[in-house]
């Protein structure tokens, strides 16, 4: 494995569904606000998921909240919407830089998708 | 279509060596290689290379177009992204192409070494104290700001200006600050109007911050000179208590790798190259692409002096309150190193885009780059080690130019992954050792100490000794730490 590595590895039933599991942290916090829209467009399914965790880590810093609530509303090879919902943790741990290409697995199945990404930390 | 090959593992036997602490894989070794890979090391350094995927990235890395010379890999190489850290590489310019992943994510990040008039010996029983102050002063960790948060036509300024706006506009240091800066602080060619607003805005309140990760800033002591005559040229005696700051461009310098690869990602996949490894996205310097990260990429590397210049000055305003204003408790800045980033140098008769990511310049002695003081020594050269271990400072010496393109390592390098470190390693256990070795340590979070714990990296002694063995720089002098902050 990577040395600075932070990888994440996610699989879900139905193509929306796994990718909004592709999320920076888990849930469970209270108080979900904010909703931000997106469009991505990119040049294939691999840049798009990453452009898709890139968006969600620059709003992360920017924001300084950790983005919980994720439904990716349409979800075609090369362009995603979505809207999110986050909350304000006391304390944010690890920092996220970026979402990289270095070891990306994306495997697509009958079932949805099965994905594999290191995140620069 | 362009497509890379696949980099078998087995490769020890395959590199020999060619020179003291030198070593090579030939660029018949994979055919898409245009120059050989190169790797200062030992016997026992080069097998740790082997046991990750560094290698194999370096060879990548000579595939690049207009790659000159040869690819080389640094002591303290390791698996990165794209391009292995502690990898260097020159592309020939015009056309030579330049890649963000060859400088990493967090753009200038780099090491600043500052001493003191002060001896340890004379100040120890308050030190604590002190390192308790700093924690105090300077924000460590996710999501800390600084406590200067730029408008908009400041973060302008700083991003085309970088440290001497901050001396001679805001009053954050003095002029004699800048001259002992690499690129006194300021890189030609950064246009604002390739930072892209995210960038900008990720990194308007982070100007003074030191970040997480490995980022640290360190209280030390001079234990060893091992060269007065090159230790005299840098101020720097035994017994003295000096300051070591390790971070970078924070969340705008990610911002902008971020962004740049996307941008040449796409341009690649547009013309239907498609690279081994699309973290190794390039653009020709020459080109639209180029051009535009380049400028993003200065503006970046003075945003990331600046953040150091800053933090030297809240350095300063703590030792004013622990020690007044007598000068030899002012700490004065012995250089400044970039360790991520591209440079346009002379090197062989030609001009080219030097990558290090993950290494610093080596300049030996009476290179027109260097401040006056040093002209007779050469650049200094600084290798912090870890937590709990030694940081070296050398100089760089001439033959490192055509050794290594003039470059040097940037540290120990790590050996284990932070996640393989956190299973070895519990971090109250690691803190408490750490105290009774005498060394104070501020770090909120225990997780990330084991972190960065000694057994994750090399050993910094041998990685000191083979820069040292190969020609590329000398050894000065050898410090340790007495107290630790980290986010």
């Amino acid at each position: 494995m990577l040395s600075s590595d932070g990888g994440i590895s996610t699989s879900g039933a139905g193509r929306r569904r796994s990718w909004s599991q592709l999320r920076i942290s888990g849930t469970g916090l209270p108080e979900l606000f904010e909703e931000a829209g997106y469009a991505l467009a990119a040049a294939d399914t691999e840049a798009l998921l990453v452009d898709w965790l890139n968006e969600l880590i620059a709003r992360s810093d920017l924001t300084k909240r950790v983005y919980t609530d994720l439904v990716v509303d349409a979800l075609q090879e090369r362009s995603l919407r979505a809207h999110i919902r986050g909350v304000s943790p006391p304390v944010l741990k690890t920092a996220v830089k970026a979402a990289t290409f270095h070891g990306l697995e994306l495997h697509e199945h009958d079932d949805g998708f099965t994905a594999t990404v290191v995140l620069d930390v | 279509m362009e497509t890379l090959p696949e980099v078998p593992q087995q490769l020890e036997p395959l590199i020999r060596q060619i020179g003291p602490a030198l070593y090579e894989l030939g660029q018949g070794f994979r055919e898409d290689m245009r120059v050989p890979a190169r790797i200062v090391a030992d016997s026992e350094l080069l097998h740790q290379m082997v046991q990750d995927r560094s290698v194999p990235q370096l060879v990548n890395v000579t595939t690049l177009p207009g790659i000159q010379g040869f690819a080389i890999g640094m002591p303290d190489m390791h698996e990165g992204y794209g391009f292995p850290v502690g990898g260097v590489a020159g592309t020939a310019l015009p056309d030579g192409v330049i890649s963000p992943g060859g400088i990493g994510f967090d753009i200038n990040c780099g090491v600043r070494l500052l001493a003191t008039g002060l001896r340890h010996e004379d100040v120890k029983e308050v030190l604590p104290e002190v390192a308790h102050d700093l924690a105090r002063s300077i924000p460590t960790g996710f999501g800390r700001h600084g406590r200067l948060s730029l408008a908009p036509e400041q973060m302008d300024r700083v991003l085309t200006e970088g440290v001497p706006y901050l001396v001679d506009v805001l009053g954050l240091g003095t002029p004699e600050d800048v001259d002992y800066l690499e690129a006194r602080g300021c890189l030609d060619g950064a246009d604002t109007a390739k930072v892209s607003v995210r960038a900008q805005e990720r990194g308007h309140d982070q100007l003074g911050t030191l970040g997480g990760g490995n980022h640290f800033l360190e209280v030390q002591r001079v234990e060893r000179v091992l060269d007065s005559e090159a230790a005299s040229a840098l101020g720097l005696f035994e017994g003295q208590l000096t300051v070591l700051i390790h971070t970078g461009s924070r969340g705008l310098g990610h911002q902008v790798c971020t962004d740049a690869v996307r941008t040449m990602d796409r341009a690649l996949v547009r013309e239907g190259i498609r690279l081994v490894d699309r973290q190794l996205a390039y653009a020709p310097l020459s080109s639209a692409e180029g051009q535009d990260y380049f400028a993003a990429m200065c503006a970046a590397a003075n945003f990331a002096w600046a953040n150091r210049q800053v933090l030297t000055h809240r350095v300063r305003e703590v030792f004013r309150r622990w020690f007044g204003d007598r000068s030899a408790a002012w700490p004065r800045i012995v250089y400044d190193v970039a360790h991520n980033i591209a440079k346009l140098e002379p090197h062989g008769g030609q001009r080219l885009c030097v990558h290090r990511k993950g290494a610093t310049r080596a300049f030996g002695p009476g290179h027109p780059e260097l401040p006056a003081a040093y002209h007779q020594v050469g650049q200094p050269v600084f290798i912090p080690g870890s937590m709990g271990t030694a940081s070296f400072v050398l100089v760089g010496k001439e033959a490192a130019e055509a050794i290594s393109l003039s470059s040097a390592c940037h540290g120990a390098g790590r050996r284990l992954s932070r996640a393989a470190s956190k299973r070895q390693v519990v971090g109250s256990e690691l803190r408490a050792a750490l105290n009774r070795q005498g060394i104070a340590v501020e770090c909120p979070s225990n997780a990330e100490l084991a972190e960065e714990a000694p057994l994750a990296y090399k050993d910094v002694d041998r990685v000191v000794d083979v820069v040292e063995a190969a020609g590329i720089a000398r050894k000065v002098a050898r410090l340790v730490p007495l107290a630790v902050l980290k986010g």
